[in-house]
């Protein structure tokens, strides 16, 4: 018989946003467990690599809650709703200040208060930092606080397979052991997912092994649409190769940008990116990179051509002060110094701005069923996110998620047992099945890595109607492949082959929905940097775009945009 | 390649879903000369438990007499005698040496509203004192003064 | 110099195996692989998986040394494997599980053990009176910071237990990750809750198993130097427990 727990509220995925939700869901009743069902112990989550900052208004330096909103839009290529993002700015101080009081070791002023610098499309320095490690401290912080509360039960190590909807409402969900190998079944009334994007359907991505796009791929199967999913966000600087992150507060700092004749072409050919030069927004300045290597002022290297990125002016000090894991990780992973060398840096695959399909609340259209962080598209960050309001957007809506959970639940029911039983029987039997089937023509890692191949030349920074139209069907085939794969690893115990068969499974969808909404969108909006269609077009496509899946393929669809405040504009620094 | 460790090294409290293969290290953890070296420091107290006994001894002596003291006296000129203190004295080193580099660095940042001076500090001052204690017994118990 | 220069070689992995389904003890098995020069440990691993043979079970995810998941015995010491370069090895590479934790699969360790002595430190934040986010942040000066700031480095890798001689012989010490973050939070001006954690320090993990090896310094890839905050901590907890008997305290 199959083990089944039952919690109020089922969080999947335990990094910055999922932990989030599960403390602000316990302390919203204190009758409420909570079921934190993550793939790996929540230190590994992905919030950790994180580098830069977090934002959020600061008193006292000119800032306002109104700039930071307008920063956000306007970096967002007006098209983040500016609903959620006025709730946003107005939550985000709140925010990290509660981290503050859980321990969160923010670097300091002088006179105690909260350190902060400057970074890429923010008009005022409001983004708070840790030295250059944020996403680790956050992480830590939000993971030992959440120790304190035994209502916040975790099942680490549990890869949720399938949503069980009864109803035509989410009442649980189905979630392999990975240790022993058998089904589990969780039953609750609310399910938030907070699983993060999908990094890795690209071949150089700063993302880790696990960012593989699962509760994207949940969802989208449950019937809820995926939103503004062509729009990746390159970032300028990451490794050739690895695709290691080295972050934007190497910028603000006062990095500078170079390319092989040690030209700071931001500066000196017009990019778009104005005075701010290297502090512009990530899409113009990845775009900037690709043109200046496309124009033969890049630097050939094993792994292709890059750019570089000079600290040496900012010396030792004041490197190993303020970005001493920068230099570690030249140091290990580029063999470079760089308080003696350039770093090689080019742009590579780093977030994801579309997503699961959710309002202001984090809830989705289908009942019970809540999102938040980079598996959500608010949509606070429309074309283009500006660095250092995701970690924040994380606990924003992490937040909100885990209370709008909670209050669902009150007036919803338990599903069915005997019906979601079934249901998860029958996913416990389909992964039988698939864990070790040795008949099958297909490899894992071949199609793998042909997606990434198709997603880097079909969805790069900048995209033809050709290559994106390419990349549909290839993925098309690739996927029709995809049921042909043949595992050889039958064991029970920690078996990580069938792990990687359901993540290149999830993976798939995702890429599909990235590929698709691509190639319709004809304009150039943020991230997405059509050759063909070099041009925004409010007219036209001033719009969310939405992907429904189903059997035959994926179906399109438009959702409208909240505009409030700020009207459309040229987008010029 | 590898042998035990305690059996229930690591283990939880309730166990696992499955069954585990018990904790084990490398062949050469134990045998590795930084852990050889450790494993040396630990066994001089080997040769403190020794002395100690000596020093027992002597107290014993003294309080019985002129005679046990001269048999003790005896006792002390064999060369066997002077190995050991050759060997407690290299002991004595290697373990000041050994603990007043790692001493430093066990100071907490403050404690209560002490703070500890800087670690070259503290480093320089016990071997000043270690010094300067070492001078001031040879003196005394050499005769030298008073 | 960058370290992808140079040519291909061919190396040899002898990996441990073990499927408690299968096997009564774990055992080795041997891949040839031809690695690129700037391969780390993790890279022949994830290829032997991908190319050779997909039942290789192991641990891994962000590959730049910050996650923790990926820490093995390699050639006998305990390592971060994406951090650790095959430059530095010859022919023959040993990968085994760390170092005193149970097995599970392969190169996967029992993890819950470690998760329980972090958890039984307290490592939060505790006030007598805690605060309102209208409040705004707490003030910490530079100094205060630096108190601890060390000791919140760790990424909770465990090549600290694998190499550390008390952890092979004792099984209640906590060890140096669970104590050096207790310690972090003793040490940390807005915390409250030292006489809390110190006594968890005198209970039966007590840092006095501690002999001051120094291993778990030696092997951290991070530099919070556990060593020190578990000696730190010695001084504390006694410090603490004399006082008790001075100062009342309230629960």
């Amino acid at each position: 018989m199959m083990e089944s727990f039952r919690h109020d509220v089922i969080v999947v995925g335990g990094g910055g946003a999922g932990l989030r939700a599960a403390i602000a869901a316990v302390e919203a009743d204190p009758k409420v467990t909570v079921a934190l069902v993550s793939k790996v112990y929540p230190m590994r989550s992905h919030t950790v690599s994180a580098e830069g900052g977090a934002a959020a208004y600061v008193e006292g330096k000119g800032d306002s809650l109104e700039k930071h909103a307008y920063d956000t839009v306007k970096g967002s290529d007006f098209l983040a709703a500016q609903d959620s993002v006025d709730y946003f700015v107005e939550q985000a101080p709140l925010e990290l200040t509660r981290l503050e009081h859980w321990g969160c070791p923010w670097s300091r002023n002088d006179d105690g208060t909260v350190a902060t610098r400057p970074f890429g499309g923010m008009a005022v320095p409001r983004t708070w930092f840790a030295a250059d490690k944020v996403g680790f401290h956050m992480l830590h912080s939000l993971f030992q606080h959440s120790l304190r509360f035994d209502r916040i039960v975790r099942y680490d190590e549990h890869f949720v397979t399938k949503l069980l909807v009864d109803d035509g409402a989410v009442k649980g969900v189905a979630a392999l052991d990975i240790r022993s190998g058998a089904m589990r079944m969780f039953q609750g009334r609310a399910v938030i997912l907070a699983t993060g994007g999908a990094g890795k359907c690209f071949p150089f991505t700063t993302n880790g092994n696990i960012k593989t796009g699962d509760g994207m791929s949940l969802a989208y199967r449950a019937g809820v649409g995926l939103k503004d999913m062509e729009f990746v966000q390159y970032h300028p600087t990451g490794l050739p190769g690895t695709g290691i992150l080295i972050t934007e507060a190497s910028r603000g700092e006062g990095g500078y940008v170079l390319n092989a004749e040690g030209e700071r072409f931001l500066v000196t050919r017009d990019y778009g990116v104005g005075q701010k030069a290297e502090l512009g927004p990530r899409d113009m300045i990845s775009r900037a990179e690709i043109l200046e290597i496309e124009a033969g002022r890049g630097i050939k290297g094993p792994y292709g051509e890059f750019v570089q990125l000079d600290l040496r002016h900012l010396g030792e000090a004041k490197i190993m002060a303020k970005l001493p894991f920068v230099r570690e990780l030249s140091k290990i992973y580029a063999g470079v110094d760089p308080v003696h060398e350039p770093i090689p840096i080019r742009p590579v695959l780093h977030y994801m701005m579309g997503g699961v399909d959710t309002d202001v609340r984090g809830a989705t259209p289908l009942p019970g069923l809540y999102a938040a962080g980079e598996v959500a598209c608010v949509s606070m960050n429309g074309a283009n996110r500006l660095g250092s309001n995701s970690l924040t957007e994380c606990l924003v809506f992490g937040a909100r998620a885990g209370r709008e959970a909670v209050a669902y639940g009150r007036g919803a029911s338990d599903g069915q047992e005997a019906r979601l039983r079934a249901a998860a029987e029958e996913e416990g039997a389909r992964i039988d099945a698939l864990r070790g089937r040795k008949r099958g023509s297909e490899k894992i890692a071949a199609l793998r890595s042909e997606m990434q191949t198709a997603m880097e030349s079909g969805c790069g920074v900048y995209r033809k109607q050709e290559s994106m139209q390419q990349a549909v069907s290839d993925l098309a085939r690739i996927k029709s492949r995809y049921d042909d794969i043949a595992l050889e690893d039958a064991s029970k115990v920690f078996n990580t082959e069938i792990l990687a068969a359901l993540e290149l499974g999830a993976m798939l969808d995702v890429a599909q929905a990235i590929a698709v909404s691509a190639a319709h969108r004809t304009e150039s909006r943020g991230a997405h940097a059509c050759r063909d269609f070099p041009q925004r077009n409010d007219r036209d496509f001033l719009y969310h775009s939405m992907v429904f899946h189903e059997e035959s393929g994926p179906r399109l669809d438009k959702k409208s945009v909240t505009i409030t405040r700020f009207q459309p504009e040229e987008r010029k620094y | 390649m590898a042998r035990a460790s305690h059996p229930q090294a690591m283990t939880p409290h309730r166990p696992g879903s499955t069954r585990t293969a018990p904790p084990q290290v490398p062949d050469t953890f134990w045998s590795q000369p930084r852990m050889r070296t450790y494993l040396l420091f630990d066994a001089t107290g080997i040769p403190y438990l020794v002395l100690g006994l000596i020093v027992l001894r002597v107290a014993v002596a003294l309080g019985r007499g002129p005679e046990a003291w001269q048999e003790l006296m005896r006792d002390f000129s064999n060369p066997l005698y002077l190995v050991f203190h050759a060997i407690a004295l290299i002991s004595v080193i290697f373990v000041g040496v050994r603990f007043f580099r790692l001493f430093p660095k066990a100071q907490p940042a403050r404690l209560g509203p002490i703070k500890p001076p800087p670690r070259p500090v503290i480093h320089a001052g016990l071997y000043a004192a270690w010094i300067a204690v070492t001078l001031a017994l040879l003196v005394v118990l050499g005769g030298l003064w008073p | 110099m960058a370290p992808e220069t140079g040519e291909m070689r061919k190396r040899t992995f002898v990996v441990t195996r073990f499927d408690p389904d299968k096997d009564q003890v774990p055992k080795t098995q041997t891949y040839e692989v031809a690695c690129r020069p700037d391969w780390k440990v993790l890279d022949a691993l994830n290829h032997i998986k991908d190319e050779i043979d997909p039942t290789l079970s192991h641990r891994w995810s962000c590959r730049m040394a910050v996650c923790g998941s990926c820490g093995m015995n390699v050639n006998g010491e305990p390592k971060l494997t994406c951090k650790t370069q095959l430059a530095d090895y010859g022919e023959v590479v040993e990968v085994e599980p760390l170092a005193n934790f149970p097995i599970v699969r392969d190169l996967v360790i029992e993890m819950d053990g470690f998760m329980e002595k972090f958890k039984s430190v307290k490592p939060w934040v505790i006030v007598a009176k805690e605060k309102a986010a209208e409040e705004g942040p707490n003030r910490q000066s530079p100094e205060e910071l630096s108190a601890f700031k060390q000791f919140s480095m760790c990424i909770n890798c465990m090549l600290c237990y694998a190499a550390c001689p008390v952890v092979a012989k004792e099984p209640h010490f906590l060890g140096p990750a669970a104590i050096a973050l207790g310690h972090r939070y003793n040490m940390d001006s807005r915390d409250e809750g030292a006489a809390e954690r110190n006594e968890v320090f005198r209970g039966e993990g007590t840092v006095f198993h501690c002999s001051y090896a120094n291993e778990c310094t030696e092997v951290c890839p991070k530099n919070v130097d556990p060593a020190a905050a578990i000696n730190q901590a010695k001084l504390n907890a006694v410090v603490d427990w004399a006082a008790s008997f001075v100062v009342k305290r309230n629960g």
